[in-house]
């Protein structure tokens, strides 16, 4: 098939959730001509199938900073993009259920209230009285109040409308197969939609593929090592409210947010299986439902109206790879969320964007590095 | 717990009955699954056990004949139970008052049957509005009368046969509109009526009731819409052209307190998605279908699909192919491998016999695209969600080309149903809009539980479930 089709542009943007959408946004508030390409729709993948949760508490040492910065941008969100995401800062309960996770969170929260991010201990008996719908199996929990939720469908999308209004090229069912390079520096990409191929030239690239970015990477000869894991999500008839909180048990493996409509999104944590496989497996169905069951007893009977599973990527140290890539000039990774870009999105592409239009981000993204897995690998530090 | 069995058959309607008896007879250990209290489907649908019915109707002793066969073959059957999921494996997951929770069988025959294909146009959400199946389970289940003046409209013979059975049930009958206008295209397909005395004799006697008693009977007519504050009064109805588009001028209003729907079938093939048998878009068997071979398999080995659920073919059709279905599944387990073909050979005039009356069925009584026109922009499409047509198209306006993406961004199709009311109305709205074929468009894909199931009930029995292939004992 000849290239018929061409375009130009200042940066190409591979992958439409929310990190390369949000990328766009803000690349495009400041000026600069961007075409984006998606293999399917907007945000289908990990940032519209996700928990919702956009929390601080919890993160990486290395990640917080960027988690804080990201909050700051979702509660202006829906002025900055016109639509209403559903996002609420309704606050966020990591819970336990033995002593030993207790002061696993008591450690973290020393370390939290040290980088400036405000989080609360709270033993039996004040979980009691904050959150009285959880069941007695806890015996504490952390809590931070400026962590909320927000609607995963709408609000990648929203990043990806609002790029649009903004002058982006958003191609959809597109997909990137190659990027050109030149002298060590990035040309162009080469895409495929079903009428065939397009050829964008472009002098900056970023790679936002999720999951699927180590399969073009490869052929710039860049390993990213990241591994796919399968995501799944139970969701309840709707309920009258009961909880405005982000809620999660590790100990239990579940985790549940009560959306606007008052369905009752339950999904699981740190489910196993380093899979594209996107259907929802039976085992999982009964592990979210025994979960939740066992986490909020008044949802005991409650029905389960639908389940579905999706696909993120973990990177080796569960910390995103935001990443100038040496050797290859203009070349960005925006890869290995593991799970948190939902919630990073928003920083995660501002970000991006300052990289390109001020050489030099606002926060610094050297944790980010690919080149840190070069080394002796950083375990996750995480509860 | 999870069970393991040779044959799994759900829906116990004339195709999952022939097909549970056939494995049953050939010395398939069989396990027959159905959501409601009393076998028999929609087509043999009997009284509610509650009722002392001293005169069944022919279809209910037809059934109540098929199912002692059944039952004497020694059929496990679960009833009131529903499947709510189909897992890879051949795993089912299963509610009901009784049995196991996961259903893992060598073979899974797929009998789920057909519903009233939902029609959208102003006032058809109102209460009184209801679909012809639902009006007849009311009238052979319950023996309830749905109202007392009602106004017939759809398409097929079985608008007859209903409208007859609600006249002698001692209700007034408005009309019977029927959207086809026949006779041009029924004299082609007349050759197709022969040997269906039955048929013709059921079609006739009821078109004779209605001549009695002075019902309308009125070819190429369909509606506008229907009024009423809390429930349907009145009903607008017009002439169709050959597309089932309105035509104007021709708008006639009739009173009544009920609107039954009968606008053919659409085929529920969702837990042959789920497990992943290939589709095809077959308007004329009523919309999506699984892809089969001359065993009733679909693409999916061990997995079977037979009567209205794999194409509207009606009854006779169905037990047929159930039958076929239940020889190869039970050859498939090991039992009386040398039959499979002798039972096609000896099946295959009365087979050909009933494919010639479903393709003159379809010719007749297969809905013009107009049909999903009558929708303007305030009626709901999703009755779930009340989503109306404008949001569907704002959502297309934001960049849904597809019927999940619409789904994503507005909720149609999220609600208690599962998308089964709105999915081809949505389908067909965007595929209008976008100029573009139903095929691209898609429809919902199917996520499980596809019934709502209670979270304690999903959540017994966590650690049992098997993944990934079928086990050994169940592959024998």
């Amino acid at each position: 098939m000849s290239t018929s089709r061409k375009l130009a542009a200042e940066v190409v943007i591979v992958g439409g959730g929310i990190v390369g959408c949000a990328a766009a946004h803000y690349l495009a508030r400041r000026g600069k001509k961007v075409v984006l390409l998606e293999k399917s729709v907007i945000g289908g993948e990990a940032s519209g199938r996700n928990g919702g949760g956009v929390r601080a508490q919890c993160r990486d040492r290395r990640e917080r900073p960027l988690a804080i910065a990201s909050i700051k941008l979702w509660v202006g969100l829906q002025a900055e993009l016109g639509f209403d995401v559903e996002y609420v800062q309704g606050g966020n309960i990591r819970m336990a259920t033995s002593q030993e996770r207790m002061a696993m969170l008591r450690r973290e929260a020393e370390e939290e209230l040290a980088d400036g991010l405000v989080v609360e201990m709270w033993d039996r008996d004040e979980l009691r009285r904050r959150a009285p719908y959880l069941s007695d199996v806890f015996i504490g929990a952390k809590y931070c109040p400026t962590d909320g939720t927000a609607n995963p469908i709408l609000a990648s999308r929203a990043f990806g409308w609002a790029a649009r209004r903004a002058g982006v090229t958003l191609l959809t069912r597109t997909e990137a197969v190659t990027i050109g390079t030149q002298g060590g520096r990035v040309t162009s990409v080469t895409a495929q939609d079903k009428d065939g191929e397009i050829l964008i030239e472009a002098p900056w690239v970023i790679h936002a593929g999720g999951p699927w970015t180590p399969q073009l990477s490869r052929t710039l000869g860049v390993q990213v090592p990241i591994e796919p894991a399968r995501s799944v999500v139970a969701i309840t008839q709707r309920m009258p409210f009961l909880f405005k909180e982000f809620i999660s048990s590790h100990d239990l493996g579940v985790y549940s947010r009560q959306a606007r409509e008052g369905h009752v999104h339950i999904g699981g944590v740190g489910t196993p299986g380093k899979t594209f496989d996107q259907n929802m497996p039976a085992a999982s169905v009964a592990h979210l439902a025994r979960g939740v069951a066992q986490m909020i007893p008044a949802l005991r009977g409650a029905n389960i109206l639908r389940t579905w599973a999706g696909t993120l990527e973990n990177a080796p140290d569960k910390v995103p790879i935001i990443s100038p890539v040496d050797g290859i000039k203009g070349y960005i990774l925006a890869s290995g969320f593991s799970g948190h870009g939902f919630c990073l999105g928003p920083i995660a592409g501002k970000l991006l964007s300052e990289l390109i239009v001020d050489g030099e981000p606002s926060l610094p993204l050297d944790e980010f590095r690919l080149s840190r897995f070069a080394g002796p690998a950083t375990p996750a530090r995480t509860t | 717990m999870t069970e393991q069995v040779e044959v799994a058959v759900v829906g116990a309607g004339p195709a999952g009955l022939s097909a549970a008896l056939a494995a049953a007879q050939a010395g398939a250990q069989v396990t027959l699954i159905d959501g409601y209290g009393r076998p028999g489907g929609q087509y043999f649908r009997q009284a509610a056990a509650e009722l002392r019915v001293n005169c069944p109707m022919r279809h209910q002793r037809e059934g109540q004949a098929l199912w002692e066969k059944v039952s004497t073959a020694g059929v496990r059957y679960l009833q009131e139970t529903v499947v709510w999921g189909a897992f890879e494996g051949n795993l089912l997951g299963l509610h009901g008052p009784q049995g196991p929770a996961y259903l893992q069988a060598h073979a899974i025959i797929l009998a789920t049957g057909a519903y009233d294909r939902p029609v959208a146009f102003p006032g058809w959400t109102l209460p009184g509005v209801m679909t012809a199946g639902a009006a007849q389970a009311l009238l052979k289940q319950q023996r309830i009368l749905p109202g007392k003046r009602i106004l017939l409209a759809g398409t097929g013979p079985l608008q007859l046969v209903l409208a007859a059975e609600l006249v002698c049930a001692g209700a007034d009958v408005v009309a019977v509109l029927e959207g086809a206008r026949l006779f041009a295209k029924a004299v082609r397909h007349a050759g197709a009526l022969w040997g269906q005395w039955q048929r013709l004799a059921e079609g006739l006697s009821s078109r004779l009731t209605l001549l009695r008693k002075g019902v309308p009977f009125r070819l190429g007519w369909g509606i506008i819409a229907a009024h009423g504050t809390d429930q349907v009064e009145s009903v607008t109805i017009t002439r169709l052209d050959s597309q089932w588009r309105h035509l104007q001028g021709s708008e006639e209003t009739l009173a009544c307190d009920t609107l039954c729907l009968g606008y053919g079938f659409i085929p529920s093939n969702t837990l042959s998605r789920l497990l992943g048998s290939k589709q095809e878009w077959r308007p004329e068997l009523g919309g999506e279908v699984p892809q089969r071979d001359r065993h009733m398999q679909t693409s999916v080995p061990g997995i079977y699909a037979v009567g209205d659920g794999a194409g509207v073919g009606g009854g006779p059709l169905a037990m047929l192919e159930g039958q076929i279905a239940g020889i190869a599944a039970a050859a498939q387990t090991g039992h009386r491998m040398g039959e499979v073909e002798r039972t096609i050979q000896r099946l295959a005039p009365a087979l050909g016999r009933e494919r010639r009356f479903q393709q003159m069925y379809a010719a007749l009584f297969t809905p013009g695209p107009g049909l999903y026109e009558w929708s303007r922009d305030d009626t709901i499409l999703c009755r779930c969600e009340e989503i109306t047509q404008a949001e569907v198209r704002r959502a297309i306006s934001l960049g849904g080309d597809s019927s999940n993406e619409v789904k994503a961004v507005i909720r149609c199709g999220m609600g208690d149903c599962q998308g089964r009311m709105c999915s081809h109305l949505v389908a067909h709205f965007i595929a209008r809009e976008t100029d573009r074929p139903v095929t691209e468009v898609g429809l919902f894909r199917p996520r499980p539980p596809v019934f709502p199931v209670p979270v304690l009930a999903l959540g017994q029995q966590a650690e049992e479930i098997p993944s990934g292939a079928v086990t050994e004992a169940a592959r024998r």
